[in-house]
């Protein structure tokens, strides 16, 4: 996108030839006393610094979570180049946000909006500091770019991450940097569409997100009306199912779910499936490989009836079938 | 105040604040009407449209940005029909997130594009890093049919889908690359993130007559998210199909590593008939190679030939350890970056014609040289299967 940004950069310049600013460059103007840079801990190659922005008039800032956050002081530093220290309010574990308070008249500040602001297609601007390229007073880097998609996807840090299953607003412009979590992402009016995320890579592609957690999960987070302790939801007993289908398993678990023999008696023999048939999907979800079988059959519950799509030579068959208990 | 617009101007992002001005002007309502309505003129009035910008107001402006989302969306919609997402069952799994020396996909389904009524099907060959036994796509309105592999072009990372038993599918309008300009707005398109609305990403085409002539380039994001996606105009035209690619290397997965960088491939299809005739046959076009190990001439012009490998193209023309190459078709080589863009322009089966200085004779000789395809013991995964 960086040409684009040279491009609106000549508009910008047309805009200012009667002295008017512009509006994008007003969106950044307006949107940089709202900023502040934070600073904490680091651990090995996990770098000690993020972003923030203002949320309140007396010094609530919002950030995203990190290892900056574990050390024994976290320093803010606001547009003017003020520093303060910051206590940690709340961070939660799900969506990646810390709360931190400064003791300080913040009059600047973001907005939460409870619904969604932006669409696909529309103008971004990403403010961060993203390589802490930005010290003391000086203003945070901006880029233009577009909203990709809305859209809830499962995406995770590392295995060991807990996995943010909300709604996350993919963009265009390059945010997955070091620093720059915790960022603003704003509409060309200034209105913010959310916050810069962690960096994080999507399973689905293997390949790092530029995305903002939107401001209404942010509004949810901040006024309280989230779980933010990361309470678990009561677990139902998992019980262990079975269809009465042998796979076939030659070839390791990266193989399609191919049916190699069907139980007398059992669901799929009720059900009419066959040998050499291939399970597609179960209840919506795909059926890749014989892990995603394995996988699935642990969300079904006996007796539970759902759909099951299969290949037959070169035909799709859809049918309906319920587990039994595992004998 | 009625402005006359020329066609390209209209495509080309720096001029689309005047062109959106145009629309606030009362020309035209829409963007996309606007193209439309203006496409029949070629005169161009650009003096008055300067004057013109500086007296915009901020909420103009503001507009004219807004129609530029609008005109993205749209350009979305319009060419949403010919997408399709690809689903893949099975395959090799990967050792440490690579295959073969190569990162692996990701667990996600990949895009396609519709090019035929009767169900072809293009898609990038990255999207098959992981040689699935079985492939299905769904179409835009839901429907999911199993697709058999046609054919492959690894000099262009495409693969040819085809559905059986379909009619009327919907095919996008294609822009001729001569029509491509430098500096024209382009949006990728895929569904790789697992929405089954198309994510978009929107910048300029950077360059054209990239890869050896195969390719446009793009700063707008490309990634596996959109590889075998389109890339597309504001009208939602498909200027070219997202690929992977690095002038360095042929390999299926060179290139990915410039994922979301700003240097972005596409190929252009509006004149491809023929190949996609070859690759409806069930042709599998391999990428070019000579055989010889080489580095630059040290007393002079060409390059040095340092080992000829057994059994490839230049042994069985007879090259030597020794000999200098000094041209092919009539092309100059003294580097071997020049080298390697000579030659990929060609594919394998194709003949060159080079120019050797000898070492045994001294002599300056002409020499047809058919070209073969690398040989199959390198780190490359093997050949798709053909889908049963």
């Amino acid at each position: 996108m960086g040409c684009v940004v040279l491009v609106c950069g000549n508009h910008l310049a047309f805009a200012q030839q009667k002295d008017q600013p512009s509006f994008i460059d007003q969106a950044i103007s307006n949107s940089q006393p709202k900023m502040v840079k934070v600073f904490g801990a680091s651990a090995g190659k996990v770098e000690g610094f993020a972003t923030g922005i203002i949320v309140s008039k007396d010094g609530l800032i919002l950030s995203s979570q990190g290892v900056f956050l574990d050390g024994r002081q976290v320093k803010v530093v606001l547009a003017d180049g003020a520093e303060h220290m910051a206590t940690i309010l709340k961070r939660d574990r799900e969506t990646q946000l810390s709360l931190l308070k400064i003791q300080a008249d913040t009059p600047s500040f973001f907005e939460l909006s409870e619904e969604s602001v932006g669409e696909k297609g529309d103008w971004v601007i990403a403010l961060s500091n993203a390589f802490k390229v930005a010290d003391k007073d000086e203003p945070v880097s901006a880029m233009l770019g577009v909203i990709s998609l809305r859209t809830t996807m499962e995406a995770r840090l590392t295995k060991r991450d807990v996995a943010y299953r909300g709604e996350l607003v993919l963009i265009d412009a390059i945010t997955s940097n070091p620093g720059a979590s915790g960022g603003a992402v704003v509409t060309p009016r200034g209105n913010l569409v959310g916050i810069v995320g962690k960096i994080i890579n999507s399973s689905e592609t293997n390949t790092r997100l530029n995305y903002a957690v939107p401001s209404s999960v942010l509004f949810e987070f901040v006024t309280g009306k989230a779980s933010v302790t990361g309470e678990t939801q009561p677990v139902l007993e998992q019980q262990d199912v079975e269809f009465g289908v042998v796979l076939f398993t030659l070839g390791g678990r990266n193989n399609p779910a191919y049916i190699d023999r069907v139980v007398r008696g059992s669901p799929a023999a009720k059900a009419k499936l066959k040998s050499d048939d291939m399970i597609v999907s179960i209840a919506g979800e795909k059926i890749g490989n014989l892990k995603d079988y394995a996988e699935s059959l642990k969300s079904l519950r006996p007796e539970e009836e759902v759909l099951m799509i299969v290949k037959r030579g070169v035909e799709m068959m859809r049918v309906r079938i319920a587990p039994r208990l595992k004998k | 105040m009625l402005f006359v617009w020329k066609m390209e101007w209209m495509c080309m992002p720096d001029k689309i604040f005047q062109f959106v001005l145009g629309c606030l002007c009362g020309l035209l309502v829409t963007p996309l009407g606007f193209v439309v309505a203006q496409t029949d003129n070629n005169e161009v009035e650009v003096n008055a449209v300067d004057a013109e910008v500086s007296e915009l107001s901020e909420a103009e402006l503001m507009e004219a940005m807004a129609l530029t989302s609008k005109a993205f969306r749209s350009a979305a919609s319009r060419v949403a029909p010919s997408l399709v997402t690809i689903e893949s069952y099975g395959g090799v799994s990967a050792v440490q997130g690579r295959i073969g020396g190569i990162r692996k996909q990701g667990e996600g389904n990949t895009t396609g594009i519709i090019i035929s009524s009767d169900g072809f099907i293009l898609t990038s060959t990255f999207n098959f890093i992981q040689r699935p036994p079985v492939i299905s796509v769904i179409l835009s309105g839901g429907e999911r049919h199993f697709a058999k592999l046609v054919g492959r072009d690894d000099t262009r990372k495409i693969c040819l889908l085809k559905i059986d038993g379909l009619t009327d599918l919907p095919i996008p309008e294609m822009v001729d690359e001569s029509k491509i300009k430098v500096g024209q707005w382009a949006i990728s398109l895929g569904v790789g993130y697992g929405d089954t609305s198309p994510a978009m990403s929107t910048g300029i085409i950077s360059a054209k007559n990239r890869i050896g002539g195969r390719a446009i380039q793009t700063d707008a994001n490309i990634s596996p998210a959109n590889y075998g996606g389109p890339l597309v105009d504001v009208e939602g035209r498909v200027l070219g199909i997202c690929v992977p690619m690095n002038p360095q290397s042929q390999a299926v997965g060179a290139g990915v590593e410039w994922y979301d960088s700003g240097i972005g491939f596409a190929v252009p299809l509006a004149n491809a008939n023929k190949l996609l005739d070859r690759l409806k046959a069930g042709e599998y076009i391999r990428p070019a190679f000579i055989g010889i190990q080489s580095g630059p001439n040290p007393l002079g012009d060409g390059i040095l030939v340092n080992k000829v490998n057994p059994d490839s193209p230049a042994s069985r023309v007879k090259l030597e350890a020794g000999d200098i190459l000094l041209s092919i078709n009539d092309n100059r080589v003294n580097d071997m970056l020049r080298l390697k863009q000579l030659i990929n322009r060609f594919e394998a089966g194709e003949t060159i014609r080079i120019t050797v200085k000898r070492k045994s004779s001294g002599n300056e000789e002409d020499l047809e040289l058919p070209l073969a395809p690398p040989p199959t013991n390198s780190k490359e995964p093997l050949a798709l299967p053909k889908i049963r």
